[in-house]
């Protein structure tokens, strides 16, 4: 029995082997293509379970789900021959496995690099036909989808993949233009900020000199008004002193002269020389009265 | 080799392995005839239903089926798994979907099935700071957050290979984008809130695009500002506008300050000349009624009136000044007037006028001798009129 024993375990161990070889899963996320003595006799195996016959098929799997060619920042040059860095990626999955596998020998890394290639070289052109203000404001959209349109077609017949985006990420300047470009920004906020103050300043001026203006006629203004109530008064009381007066001018004439010596000769530093025969001395030396 | 057909079978599942009694029939004879090739082997009854084998010597039958069934026990329970309310689970049969399971305690068998839990409620973020051109070839620095769900979980396990770089790489392009079509001004100020909105909508356009799975739920532009090396600029403009208004509110304090002011002094100018109306008026009205008064009592005695009004004006000025009396008539005497002195002493060219400024002493002085000289002279008249 121990012969019999080994024969079955071997003939099971064998049987084991081959079944194992014979199935195979795709999953979901991946691709695959079913070869005979290496010759596609399926191109698109479907997700699942599957039976092959050990040693005369092959499978050969591929990501089937999206992938990305993640570029690294170059430098082009636009249509004024200035240098942008530009950072770009695709997304593409692959469509025709048979194609994919012919093309790349199933090998994700050539595929990206084959493709990375022909989209760098595309991009290359589209921008080199825009001038930098097209590339950074304009046409990102026409660029991207003229560049997809253009690859996608190409990238179907010789690779087997289908390009389902290209977007640029980055738009930059190099290094050295960026510089200026802070030389130019900070030069224009200068203007700028020269600008406020002198409008301050302007403004600031137009308002004292407005309010002096003010000043100036409401004082004058003020004059006027006081010359003409002082004339007014004037005005007023020589009408009265007239009206009194001219009622006996002469006592007038008297009565103010009186009023005026008295007012002249207040100090008490005045010296009057005097002539003794004025009226007023009169008695001093003749008790009556001279002559 | 035949019964791969029902393993690829859709949606009612079969265990391949298990006894399959919708089966074909082929696959049933293979497992009869394989349950019968172990059962040699062993020399046991295999787990399934089969002829039964006899045992010979080896493992007892007993046995073989306990561990059988303890395997078949630990089996099924390793496919027991919950899903939490915020997950859901994608479930592949060898490899192939089958389903996305809700939450609760769910069972499939293992290692036949793959369950991939993605939880498709928590709000991820993820944040970008990037330097970057605006339309107007100027440099901006815009911190972004994108806030996003996982909303439909199959897509994101199955049709993308790392679905959050990918949404990672939109965000740059679709704010890049945005930016790179708007000016400076506009996204440094008011703009932002725009902006947040159309990256919103491009990238969830792109995603979509890629089938990622992903929902942007919010974009955020957290900040814009100018970079580093111009920041110092910038600020500069902010306080050259500060200036601005601090410059326009001095001189309106200047004005505020002066204006009235001098509404203050006009009306002072105005009020002093009617005062000056006022009082010439009333001087007026109160001389011309003295007058008035004076005449009418005047015309009564007219000589003897003027007599006294002349006699208490003169009284009243020459009770106040110093007088000097030059008899003219006398010219025989010789009268010495010290003038000169009087003028160097006042350092004025008019030392009677009035204001000059001889001090008091020595015009007493003066006064005196001139007064006792004016005596001595009078005194001499007399003598020599000889008692008049």
């Amino acid at each position: 029995m121990g012969g019999r024993g080994m024969t079955w375990m071997l003939v099971a161990v064998l049987a084991l082997f081959v079944l194992s070889n014979a199935i195979y899963v795709i999953k979901e996320t991946e691709r695959g293509v079913l070869l005979r003595f290496g010759e596609v006799v399926d191109p698109d195996l479907k997700p699942g379970l599957h039976i092959k016959i050990p040693f005369v098929n092959n499978v050969r799997k591929f990501e089937g789900r999206l992938l990305t060619v993640d570029f690294t920042a170059e430098r082009f040059f636009t249509q004024e021959q200035k240098a942008l860095i530009v950072d770009s990626y695709a997304k593409f999955r692959v469509a025709n496995t048979e194609k994919f596998y012919t093309a790349t020998n199933g090998e994700e890394a050539r595929a990206i690099a084959l493709l990375g290639q022909r989209i760098n070289d595309g991009l290359r052109n589209e921008v080199a036909v825009r001038t930098i203000q097209e590339v950074v404001s304009g046409q990102r959209d026409e660029l991207m989808s003229s560049l997809t349109e253009s690859l996608s077609e190409l990238a179907l017949n010789e690779y087997g993949v289908e390009v389902v985006d290209v977007r640029v990420k980055q738009i930059d300047l190099p290094p050295d233009v960026s510089e200026s470009v802070y030389q130019r920004m900070n030069a224009e906020r200068e203007k700028e900020a020269r600008e406020h103050r002198s409008l301050g300043q302007e403004l600031a001026e137009g308002i004292r000199a407005a309010a002096d203006r003010e000043v100036t006629v409401i004082e004058a203004n003020a004059y006027r008004d006081a010359e003409l109530i002082r004339g007014e008064g004037d005005a007023q009381a020589t009408a009265i002193y007239a009206g009194a007066f001219n009622r006996d001018r002469e006592f007038y004439s008297f009565t103010r002269s009186l009023r005026a010596y008295q007012d002249s000769f207040q100090g008490s530093g005045d010296i009057m020389l005097l002539a003794p025969d004025s009226k007023f001395f009169r008695y001093l030396k003749d008790s009556s009265g001279g002559n | 080799m035949a019964w791969n057909e029902p393993g690829g079978g859709n949606n009612k599942p079969k265990d391949p392995w298990g006894g399959g009694e919708q089966g074909p029939p082929d696959l049933d004879e293979a497992l009869k005839k394989l349950q019968q090739k172990l059962g040699g082997l062993f020399g046991g009854r295999g787990s399934g239903g089969g002829k039964p084998g006899r045992g010979r010597g080896g493992i007892p039958a007993g046995l073989v089926l306990v561990l059988a069934l303890v395997a078949v026990v630990v089996w099924a329970l390793m496919g027991l798994y919950q899903v939490d309310q915020q997950e859901r689970a994608v479930v592949l049969r060898f490899g192939k979907y089958q389903q996305t399971v809700m939450p609760g305690l769910q069972w499939n068998p293992p290692l036949i099935d793959e369950v991939i839990k993605v939880n498709t409620t928590r709000v991820r973020a993820a944040t970008f700071r990037e330097i970057m051109l605006t339309q107007d070839e100027n440099i901006v620095e815009v911190r972004m957050s994108v806030q996003y769900v996982i909303d439909d979980p199959t897509s994101f396990v199955l049709r993308v290979r790392d679905p959050e770089s990918s949404l990672h790489n939109a965000s740059q392009s679709a704010l890049r984008h945005v930016v790179g079509d708007t000016s400076m001004n506009m996204v440094l100020t008011e703009g932002r809130a725009r902006i947040g909105v159309e990256v919103t909508e491009r990238l969830q356009r792109y995603i979509n695009m890629y089938e990622t799975g992903i929902r942007v739920v919010k974009v955020n532009i957290d900040e814009s500002k100018p970079p580093t090396q111009v920041q110092a600029a910038f600020d500069d403009v902010i306080k050259a506008r500060e200036d601005e208004e601090r410059l326009k509110n001095e001189a309106q304090a200047y004005a505020n300050g002066i204006v009235p002011e001098s509404r203050g002094r006009a009306q002072r100018v105005i009020e002093e000349a009617s005062a000056y109306r006022e009082q010439v008026v009333a001087e007026a009205e109160g001389e011309a009624e003295r007058f008035s008064r004076l005449l009418k009592e005047y015309a009564k005695s007219p000589e003897v009136t003027r007599e006294r009004l002349y006699l208490d004006a003169v009284q009243r000025v020459f009770s106040n000044t110093n007088k000097v009396m030059v008899d003219v008539e006398g010219g025989n005497n010789i009268m010495y007037l010290p003038l000169d002195k009087m003028v160097e002493k006042s350092g004025s060219s008019m030392p009677a006028s009035r204001g000059s400024r001889l001090d008091t002493s020595s015009i007493r002085d003066l006064t005196n001798a001139v007064t006792e000289q004016l005596r001595l002279d009078a005194a001499a008249a007399n003598s020599r009129r000889g008692g008049r």
